[in-house]
């Protein structure tokens, strides 16, 4: 089944520069329906609030993590099938393991390439 | 000096003596947590090795940022279809090294969490107060990028995504 590149993707960052590069390279790869969190709380109030195709988040925020907000996403019945990527600078294998174990789809660490995001992006949601 | 006058001198000696002794005491106490040799070897050392990095960082990313502007200032734009192509590369590039303000922000925000430990050490010692307990370790799982030769590459990340050894 084709991509829909019309739907809504959440991007979670506390750092706004990447944000807007996350949002720039969706962009370019065709995606236009972006909205923003700056945390996990704040991201897993918009997804219980709206339904998304995609979340695409840090691991280092507060008051949320990126990987409670994956807990918390895989705990809840509507968002469990939700395929979430980790974009993260956390690389131990511990962190890895224990986002693996939670149910992440995929894990980019930062800092990543344009390339690296598509090829990533198409493991998991498919060619586009 | 009589004799009841060197006992007061005696006696006045070993008051200061005890006085100073219990201030240098003191001080030690307050000074303990940065002489903790796990504060001196891991913390302190990993805020200069975050300090050093990061900056070696920034000027990798001015560096590719300035190659991918000078890479547009050399552009054949006469060809309209190849330049846009070769602006768009370039865009890219620009993009991709402006992550560098996240990882410089994570290791400098390790600096400032240990900067912070040394200062309330000294101010605990220059108000004479004692010292605090250290706060909770936070999340264990929040190391924040790792120093060069330590982290884990994408491909290694990939093969334990699926479920494969390091």
């Amino acid at each position: 089944m084709a991509v829909d590149m019309k739907m809504p993707i959440l991007i979670v960052d506390d750092y706004k520069t990447m944000l807007r590069i996350v949002r720039n390279l969706l962009q370019k790869l065709g995606f236009s329906n972006i909205d923003e969190a700056t945390d996990g709380a704040d991201a897993l109030a918009k997804l219980r609030g709206r339904q998304y195709g995609l979340v695409i988040s840090d691991w280092n925020m507060q008051p949320m993590t990126g990987f409670e907000l994956l807990q918390k996403v895989r705990a809840d019945a509507s968002l469990k099938t939700l395929p979430f990527v980790m974009v993260t600078a956390e690389s131990k294998v511990e962190n890895v393991v224990a986002a693996r174990n939670a149910g992440v789809n995929n894990y980019i660490i930062k800092p990543f390439s344009a390339e690296v995001l598509k090829a990533k992006l198409k493991t998991v949601l498919g060619d586009f | 000096m009589g004799e009841q006058g060197k006992l007061d001198l005696v006696e006045r000696l070993t008051n200061e003596c005890i006085s100073l002794c219990r201030s240098v005491l003191r001080s030690r106490k307050e000074l303990d947590p940065l002489l903790d040799p796990a504060f001196r070897q891991e913390k302190l050392q990993r805020a200069l090795n975050e300090q050093k990095t990061a900056i070696s960082e920034m000027e990798m990313a001015v560096d590719r940022i300035m190659s991918a502007v000078e890479k547009i200032g050399e552009i054949d734009f006469s060809d309209t279809a190849r330049a846009g192509q070769q602006v768009g590369e370039c865009c890219d590039a620009i993009m991709e090294a402006c992550c560098f303000q996240d990882i410089t922000g994570q290791r400098l925000t390790h600096v400032i969490g240990t900067l912070g430990e040394v200062q309330r050490s000294l101010d605990l010692l220059a108000e004479g107060r004692h010292a605090a307990a250290p706060p909770p370790a936070t999340n264990e799982l929040l190391n924040g990028p790792a120093l060069p030769g330590k982290a884990t590459g994408q491909d290694a990340v990939d093969r334990l995504l699926a479920g494969g050894a390091k």
